[in-house]
């Protein structure tokens, strides 16, 4: 269980030392990485790919970021799937409450769940007992 | 033909040959007159020798009567010789004989050949003593004389004593002894004149005297001549008492034949005129023989087409012995029109074919032909043929024979009347239908001869004028119009006439036709009277006339030339229905047309109806003068008006749409626009109905309602829901906008106080504590932006102020100095020196502080910036352009964010994403739009748009 790293992709940096500090305090993932947009997350996915080191286990992704977005970063994700064997979970942190964006969501056979923010150790033993 | 037995061939021959008959003749002719000149010279020539003759005979007479003088002279002077041979008293008895013949010029006494004695001898002294036979010119003639011993006259010779003349010699004997010789001399001259010579016509005759000189023995004449003697034409006697010739010729022999030359002329042109003659009068009955040739030609040619009309006339002919009857010749038509053949009918006679009913008079006009009273005749009569039927026919009989001879024969030409006669009869009958079912009519109705009226109006000259000039007149005239009233002449009215008119007998109406005569029958005769000069044959029209009671029937009056009398009028039918009636209904009709008319105008829309075939309209209701402007006559009068008055966007939808709901024959509702009157667009709503008229779709009808006000209040309603709808959306962007960013700062604050609480260390207190700091300034700000954002939203009282563009852009552009400075960036305002605009100053301030700085905050690291600031003016609308040549935007991808708020598309760590946000909200609040062209790495171009 203790095996299991998590991603964590938002533009807030307040949001991301929140996360972390309850990331490490639920002793749940193995490793936590940040990233501060779409693009820093996905270059570093195929970093990770082309060096064959190993891949997230989870993905908390967030949708309005600069420069790439949560749904752009969907998008590029889909054109690495062939190369990645593990199915990475992804799930949507969002403030953003709006119907259009969960719909959206359900597009991605891959986005597991649309939570939205603020999330909690609950929401994260869930996460880690879902995979 | 006659001619031909009469005359001999020869002369036929002649007769046939004129030209060279009078040629002959003309030959003949002149030979004979050729044989008569001959004859006329002869006897002229004869004659002319009688008379030399007699001339000639004459002069020997008289010289003969000379010389026998001489010789007695001679004789008595020799016997003066006496026996001694002297002469006695020769003097004496000289001078006696001289005396008594004053022709002797001399006498002489010869003795012996000497010239002893000459009286006188005064002046012939030179021949005295002479001795003549030593003188060779003598010698001879008196040895001759000697010889002869008779009186010989010698010469005519060179007397010595001078001149010329003739001696005469006679030898004396004395004792039978030659003794001498007795002469006289004459003088040539004497001896001519003695002889008569001189009283010869010398213009007819010349003379001649001529001597054999006995010497030479040549002939020698002694008188002068001046022309050739023509040798033939003399005659000539000699004298042998002196060897003389006397030579008589005729001087002019050609004056005979001059006196011939006009005979000869004559008689040439005679012969000519008789030849002429005569080929004249031989080619008269040449001519005439053509003539009777040409005319035999004809004759044959006649008889031949006489043969074949005969034969093949389209009209039976026949020739009919006049005594028996029998048809002598018939022809095919004859035999065919009775079913005979043509030897069958030889066998028969005219009365064997006639029938019955027709037998008296046939034979009446048979025998009135026979006996010359007439030369022919023409009946109709029956027939009957061989199948037994009866025919009519027209026969024409002629008689072949003249005047006086009695008639044998006649020629009988046929033609079949039967069908003509059928049609007669047709005629009859349907003329008495006519009779009777105009007497039966229902209708009332009058034969009435219109004639004279006609022929007053031919003399008027009024026929085939101008309509209107005709009726001009007659209304100027009202006389005339009376006068050919009764011009009208009543032939017939019907029972059912007189029960309208009130009256018991026709003859009452024709003797007072004027009691129906009142203003409106007057204007209907009128009416009737402009017909007429028209030459039209037919008339209609509803008016009025009076019955006898005086009282006003409504009529329908309709006017009619019998077929045959179109040109006269002298037959007319004039039908007068009574339409009291009809007149009622209609006016019924009339006021529920004009009932259900008002209704229609006072109905709030157009009702029309038009044609389903060709859309042209038939009616158009009042109320089209208020929606359209236009009146219904204007709309009527053109039949594209409909279609040229839609408004030209809707034209081909309505039309299309029109046709195709009426093609599918399904009623239908639409809305279009048309155009009024005074230019104006108004909305129609337009519900059309299929009307059917025996099952047919035969129209259209429709009511056209003026929908322009509740069209207006739905495009309003409409604007206003697009504007409430849009504000709408941006009130609920908003809302996401605060929900989202309110959110973020939300939920992290849940999370730190959540950790807050959980946290086991004083430290992490403390950092928590911090974070949350951090949250609330930036929720702090976040609401201020957010304050800002609803302030320019509802910021309803904006103050513009007129301001210089140009100044703002340099008053912005100071304040990045030490930027454009530090990074070197070129800034070029070129927006006009002196353009003013309303505007909100602190917006416009704050709009283009926005623009620049974004333009400096993602310009390109590997350039220096240029920014350019111009105006453009497009459709009046002014619009700020400002370019950079920064890194740009990816509008593909972030197009729909550009201008939302905490949009940022860098990592810078100075763009908060609310600076475009706002910047949009006050160009909106102004009025404006913004709008961005951007190419990555190229530059991004700002349009604001300032109103």
């Amino acid at each position: 269980m203790s095996q299991k790293t998590i991603w964590v992709v938002d533009d807030d940096p307040i949001y991301q030392i929140i996360v972390n500090k309850i990331i490490k305090k639920s002793e749940l993932f193995s490793s936590v990485s940040s990233f501060k947009n779409g693009k820093d997350a996905i270059d570093a996915l195929k970093n990770a790919l082309k060096n064959s080191e190993r891949l997230p286990d989870i993905i908390l992704l967030d949708i309005n970021m600069p420069i790439m977005d949560g749904w752009e970063f969907m998008e590029e994700k889909l054109l690495l799937k062939p190369l990645i064997k593990d199915p990475v979970q992804i799930y949507i942190v969002s403030s953003s409450i709006a119907l259009e964006d969960k719909n959206k969501a359900k597009n991605y056979s891959e986005i597991i769940a649309y939570l939205s923010k603020p999330i909690n150790d609950n929401d994260l033993i869930l996460i880690a007992a879902n995979h | 033909m006659e001619y031909k037995n009469k005359y001999p061939n020869y002369i036929r021959w002649f007769l046939a040959k004129p030209k060279t008959t009078g040629f002959l003749v003309f030959l003949i002719m002149n030979i004979g007159v050729a044989f008569f000149i001959k004859q006329r010279v002869q006897i002229i020539r004869e004659t002319e020798h009688r008379e030399m003759l007699t001339t000639l005979e004459n002069l020997y007479l008289n010289i003969d009567q000379c010389l026998k003088s001489c010789y007695t002279t001679t004789l008595t002077l020799a016997l003066t010789i006496n026996d001694n041979g002297n002469p006695e008293d020769f003097d004496y008895i000289a001078s006696k004989l001289l005396e008594s013949n004053s022709y002797i010029s001399t006498v002489q006494l010869v003795p012996n050949g000497i010239i002893k004695y000459i009286y006188p001898l005064k002046g012939n002294e030179a021949a005295l003593n002479q001795n003549l036979f030593t003188n060779p010119n003598v010698r001879k003639e008196a040895l001759k004389t000697i010889a002869n011993k008779k009186m010989y006259f010698a010469g005519p010779l060179v007397l010595k004593q001078g001149g010329i003349g003739i001696v005469g010699r006679l030898p004396v004997y004395k004792k039978n002894k030659f003794w001498g010789f007795s002469a006289v001399v004459i003088k040539f001259e004497d001896l001519l004149k003695i002889s008569k010579v001189n009283l010869i016509d010398t213009n007819k005759y010349y003379f001649k005297f001529s001597k054999i000189n006995p010497n030479t023995q040549k002939e020698e004449f002694f008188l002068p001549l001046r022309v050739k003697f023509n040798e033939d034409k003399q005659i000539s006697k000699i004298i042998p008492d002196g060897n003389w010739k006397l030579y008589i010729s005729s001087k002019k022999q050609e004056n005979h034949y001059s006196i011939l030359f006009l005979p000869s002329i004559l008689g040439f042109i005679l012969a000519l005129l008789s030849g002429t003659f005569v080929t004249i009068l031989l080619n008269r009955p040449k001519q005439l023989r053509e003539l009777l040739d040409i005319q035999k030609q004809k004759l044959r040619n006649s008889e031949m087409k006489f043969k074949a009309v005969f034969d093949q006339a389209p009209l039976g002919i026949a020739l009919v012995d006049d005594n028996t009857g029998n048809f002598l010749e018939i022809n095919n038509k004859f035999c065919e029109l009775m079913g005979f053949s043509e030897q069958e009918m030889k066998s028969k006679n005219y009365l064997s074919i006639t029938h019955p009913k027709d037998l008296s008079i046939s034979k009446i006009f048979a025998s009135e032909l026979r006996e010359g009273k007439n030369d022919g005749y023409t009946v109709k009569k029956r027939y009957i043929t061989s199948a037994n039927k009866i025919i009519w026919v027209n026969l024409i009989v002629s008689s072949l024979s003249k005047n006086n001879d009695v008639s044998n024969t006649t020629i009988a030409i046929v033609e079949d009347i039967t069908l003509q006669k059928q049609i007669l009869e047709d005629l009859k009958k349907s003329e008495k239908q006519f009779k009777n079912l105009f007497k039966n009519s229902p209708i009332p109705m009058w034969e009435v001869d219109l004639s004279l009226i006609k022929n007053y109006l031919k003399d008027l000259n009024l026929i085939g004028k101008n309509a209107y000039t005709v009726e001009n007149y007659f209304n100027e005239n009202p006389d005339v119009v009376l006068k050919c009233f009764n011009f009208v002449k009543v032939i017939a009215v019907n029972y059912k006439c007189l029960e309208l008119l009130n009256i018991k007998k026709g003859q009452v109406l024709v003797e007072n036709l004027e009691q129906v005569l009142d203003t409106d029958t007057i204007n209907g005769f009128i009416k009737q009277l402009i017909a007429i000069t028209q030459n039209n044959m037919q008339l209609a029209y509803d008016t009025k006339i009076k019955n006898s009671d005086g009282e006003s029937i409504d009529i329908h009056f309709r006017w009619n030339a019998i077929q045959g009398y179109e040109k006269t009028l002298e037959r007319m039918i004039i039908s007068t229905e009574d339409i009291t009636f009809r007149k009622k209904n209609e006016k019924t009709i009339f006021k529920s047309q004009r009932k259900l008319e008002s209704l229609i105008n006072t109905i709030d829309g157009i009702v029309w109806e038009c044609d389903i075939k060709t859309f042209a309209f038939t009616f158009v209701s009042k109320k089209v003068e208020q929606i359209l402007g236009f009146t219904s006559e204007e709309w009527l009068s053109n039949p594209n008006f409909w279609r040229d008055h839609i408004y030209p966007e809707d034209r081909e939808f309505v039309l299309k749409y029109c046709s195709e709901k009426t093609n599918e024959l399904s009623n239908h509702d639409f809305e279009y626009r048309m155009i009024c009157k005074n230019g104006a667009i108004i909305w129609l709503r337009d519900m059309v109905t299929i009307v059917y008229e025996n099952g047919l779709a035969k129209n259209l009808h429709g009511i056209m309602i003026d929908i322009t006000n509740s069209k207006k209040i739905e495009d309003d309603l409409n604007n206003s829901f697009n504007l409430v709808s849009k504000q709408n959306e941006r009130l609920l962007n908003f809302s996401y906008i605060i929900s989202h960013n309110l959110r973020s700062h939300t939920s992290n604050i849940s999370s730190i106080v959540a950790l807050l609480k959980a946290s086991e260390t004083e430290q992490e207190k403390e950092q928590m504590m911090q974070l949350l700091v951090s949250v609330s300034d930036l929720l702090n700000e976040t609401i201020l932006h957010l304050n800002e954002v609803i302030n320019i939203r509802t910021n309803v009282t904006l103050t513009t102020e007129s301001l210089n563009l140009k100044d703002y852009v340099e008053n912005v552009m100071k304040v990045f100095s030490k930027q454009i400075i530090s990074k070197e960036i070129t800034i070029n305002n070129l927006v006009p020196n002196d353009l003013l605009i309303d505007y909100n100053p602190a917006y416009l301030e704050s709009i283009l502080y926005n623009m620049i700085s974004n333009a400096i905050r993602y310009s390109h690291p590997e350039r220096k910036t240029i920014i350019d600031l111009k105006l453009i003016t497009k459709k009046n609308k002014k619009i700020l352009q400002i370019s950079d040549n920064g890194i740009g935007i990816d509008l593909v991808k972030n197009g729909n964010k550009i201008f939302g708020m905490y949009k940022t598309f860098s990592n810078y760590p100075d763009s908060k994403g609310v600076g475009l946000f706002i910047t949009k909200n006050q160009i909106e609040a102004m009025g404006g739009t913004i709008k961005v062209e951007s190419e990555l790495n190229v530059g991004t171009t700002f349009k604001i748009e300032i109103i």
